[in-house]
């Protein structure tokens, strides 16, 4: 049965979106910190509300009264603009991000009774394509930030995020083109449709090491540990967020959060499964397991592992990934033509 | 709707153009440079390429992203950039010549007969699907000669610049013998 | 003792090991077989595992190192020299202060300053004496020097407070008279025995 997508239901899933994921954002601050705490045999936030969980609310109220600092010699409009390119790219990505299955509102409920909500807000049928765009222009938000702060811990930053971006840019790509020359679509939809028949039809089994290559770009692509090279305290004090205070460094970071997030759906969507049924598993509990995995994930490797040096990113990139992933498309060009 | 969009972000990017030409701060030139091609990446969307509009915010997020470092390399943010004018003159008379004729080259099949596709769209193909058909049909030479020619320069550029890749910068031959004899004290 | 032996600072028992990491690969094709290696062992893996033990630990079996510090404290050593006290005389109550002067005599920071005088029973009495803690380098030498037991140093660490005179009058270092009981005494030169009250026998003089 073919529902007709109205903008009130497009609307609603925006809104859906939206909220729930900075809702999420928010709280994952307080679940990287409590699991890291637990890896390194410390009990994390505590004291703060029932298991430390009002630290979030702690955390807002002084994010929100401390001085909003611009310094002196710094490019003032493009230090302002900065964090807002992060913040607001990573949310323009969720456009075209399935976060729960479709449903429909029932009828009983006022105003919006009837209303179809689809599982993306805008399903483009270059869903994954505009989701690398926008978060490829969230790095921008570092960039201008490095840039503009006229400090050269900034500059240094700044200088990490373009190394990183043109590393990282091409083994994303290159690694989802095998699972899209699987599935023959760029839309997240149809990725989920070919995998709806249970896990034994997970694009994981077909295209281990693209999913492999996959996480690795995206680590690098939230600047997650292993590549956290734009703000790695040990080194560049803390990179492009130097000079940031208060609620301009907030935006970085729910930023971050919300381009992990998105990372998370994407290699549960296009590797996993996505939001199908799974046994009794309803599909949009087993989408948050997957997801809340992805994120668990990126925290325990953060715990885990050191971080490299730039030059270790590009020669892990260049000369390792790329050509991995660039043999693997064609692997899966001669085993498909070869199967027909 | 569609021509309030248009007019809404031609009037943005041509004022962003503006900025990167004009301005002598070389961190807005570059930052203006950058949302203008992102912008012009909605005119894709409001024609209905999609294809086209992502690839476009892909392909010049990346290559702004490569003149920001070069930027970072060569001038100093915080000072504005002093332009060598010969004359002024000259400028604007080359730099209007310029302009003219590439909007009558552009505008003059507009006038003369509209615009119309010059290759039928495939029935029931998506947006990104037709591009295929189109590139590896009727644009198939060019396409492959381009790929060749970008790879050309790909290999020209890693050899040009990787010389002398493996050459550690920290540890040159002279410092060893130090740093084991500081070690021995 | 040579003097190398003398010079050597490393307390512990020297008994390091040297981890056998292999010899660093010279050429490129090395490079990639210690890659390849390394990926194959799967060693970050074990990273990974060592992690996630370690948090399954610290959330079922309640083995962290946190101390919750102003919850929970951990015992500080006897020998720490903390912010002084002063000891009361258990019987009377009295201050056990005589007025000597030997810990203004040997402070080597110059912080202890007092003065006294003879009360109307012609007793010397301290009628000032202050501690100034921002010069005061904890050494120890008037809790030594004291013939009385009278000045030691207490395990009071939390020296924070709005200002120093908190911490540094007599009064303040004094026990206070209504818990006297349970002033903390400590073994020393002139401390009161072990078992005093058994010892003490009524002297003849008494009959």
């Amino acid at each position: 049965m073919i529902h007709e997508v109205t903008w009130v239901g497009a609307a609603v899933k925006a809104l859906i979106a939206l909220l729930l994921v900075s809702a999420v954002a928010g709280f994952g601050t307080y679940i990287e910190r409590k699991v890291l705490a637990w890896m390194q045999r410390r009990p994390g936030p505590a004291h703060v509300g029932p298991f430390g969980l009002l630290q979030l609310a702690a955390d807002g109220i002084k994010l929100f009264t401390k001085e909003d600092f611009i310094p002196q010699f710094s490019n003032r409009l493009i230090f302002s603009i900065a964090p807002v390119i992060t913040a607001g790219t990573a949310f323009m990505a969720l456009a075209a991000v399935p976060i729960f299955p479709d449903f429909t509102f029932p009828e009983w409920i006022p105003l919006l009774g009837g209303v179809f909500v689809p599982s993306i807000a805008s399903d483009v049928n270059i869903g994954i394509l505009f989701i690398l765009a926008a978060m490829a222009a969230g790095l921008y938000g570092p960039l201008l930030a490095g840039m503009s702060q006229q400090n050269k811990w900034g500059i240094i930053g700044a200088a990490r995020t373009a190394v990183q971006f043109l590393s990282y840019e091409v083994v994303t790509g290159l690694s989802l083109l095998a699972p899209i020359m699987l599935v023959g679509s760029l839309s997240l939809v149809d990725f989920n449709d070919h995998q709806a028949a249970g896990i034994g039809s997970w694009l994981i089994w077909q295209q281990p090491l693209a999913f492999v290559l996959f996480l690795i770009a995206g680590f690098a692509e939230t600047n997650r540990t292993p590549f956290d090279l734009l703000e790695h305290e040990a080194e560049i004090v803390s990179g492009f967020v130097t000079e940031y205070s208060g609620l301009r460094w907030g935006l970085f970071f729910v930023g971050e959060y919300a381009n992990m997030i998105t990372i998370g759906i994407l290699a549960s969507v296009i590797f996993c499964g996505g939001y199908s049924d799974f046994l009794f598993i309803p599909g949009w509990l087993m989408m948050g397991l997957k997801v809340s995995f992805f994120f668990f994930l990126m925290l325990w490797v953060r715990a885990s592992w050191p971080h490299i040096r730039p030059d270790q990113l590009m020669w892990l990139s260049w000369k390792v990934l790329m050509p991995l992933a660039v043999v693997n498309v064609v692997i899966t060009g001669i085993v498909m033509m070869a199967i027909g | 709707m569609v021509m309030i969009a248009f007019y809404f972000f031609a009037v943005l990017i041509t004022l962003l153009f503006l900025v990167t030409v004009m301005s002598k701060n070389v961190l807005y030139a570059m930052t203006s440079l950058a949302a203008g091609m992102v912008l012009i990446s909605g005119l894709f969307f409001i024609l209905g390429a999609d294809f086209l509009g992502a690839v476009q915010l892909i392909v010049y997020v990346g290559a702004v992203m490569a003149l920001y470092s070069f930027a970072m390399m060569f001038f100093d943010m915080s000072k504005d950039v002093k332009e060598k004018n010969g004359s002024a003159a000259t400028v604007f008379v080359l730099g209007g010549a310029i302009a003219l004729m590439l909007v009558v080259v552009f505008s003059a099949p507009v006038i003369g007969q509209g615009v119309s596709s010059l290759y039928p769209e495939a029935a029931g193909a998506t947006n990104p699907q037709a591009v295929g058909l189109v590139l590896f049909t009727k644009y198939l030479v060019p396409f492959e000669v381009a790929a060749v020619m970008l790879l050309v320069a790909m290999i020209s550029g890693i050899i040009l610049a990787g010389k002398k890749m493996d050459a550690s910068l920290s540890t040159t031959e002279e410092e060893i013998p130090e740093m084991t004899q500081g070690g021995e004290k | 003792m040579s003097l190398e032996q003398f010079k050597n600072r490393n307390v512990g028992q020297q008994q390091y090991r040297m981890l056998d990491l292999g010899k660093t690969p010279e050429t490129s094709w090395g490079k990639f077989k210690q890659v390849v290696s390394r990926s194959l062992k799967v060693e970050l893996m074990i990273g990974l595992g060592v992690t996630f033990g370690i948090m399954i630990r610290t959330l079922f079996r309640g083995e962290t190192h946190t101390i919750r510090y102003p919850f929970e404290k951990i015992p500080i050593s006897r020998r720490y020299r903390a912010i002084h006290e002063m000891k009361r005389l258990l019987e009377s109550g009295h201050y056990r202060c005589i007025g000597c002067g030997l810990c203004e005599k040997i402070c080597i920071s110059n912080c202890i300053a007092m003065d006294t005088r003879y009360d109307e029973n012609q007793r010397k009495e301290v009628s000032e004496y202050t501690i100034n803690f921002g010069r005061c380098i904890f050494c120890g030498y008037c809790a030594e020097v004291c013939p009385e037991l009278a000045i030691v140093h207490g395990d009071r660490y939390e020296t924070a407070s709005q200002q120093r005179a908190s911490f540094s009058l007599f009064e303040d270092m004094l026990t206070p008279i209504d818990r006297l009981k349970q002033q903390k005494e400590y073994p020393g030169f002139g401390a009161v025995s072990p078992h005093a009250d058994e010892n003490i026998k009524k002297t003849p003089l008494a009959y």
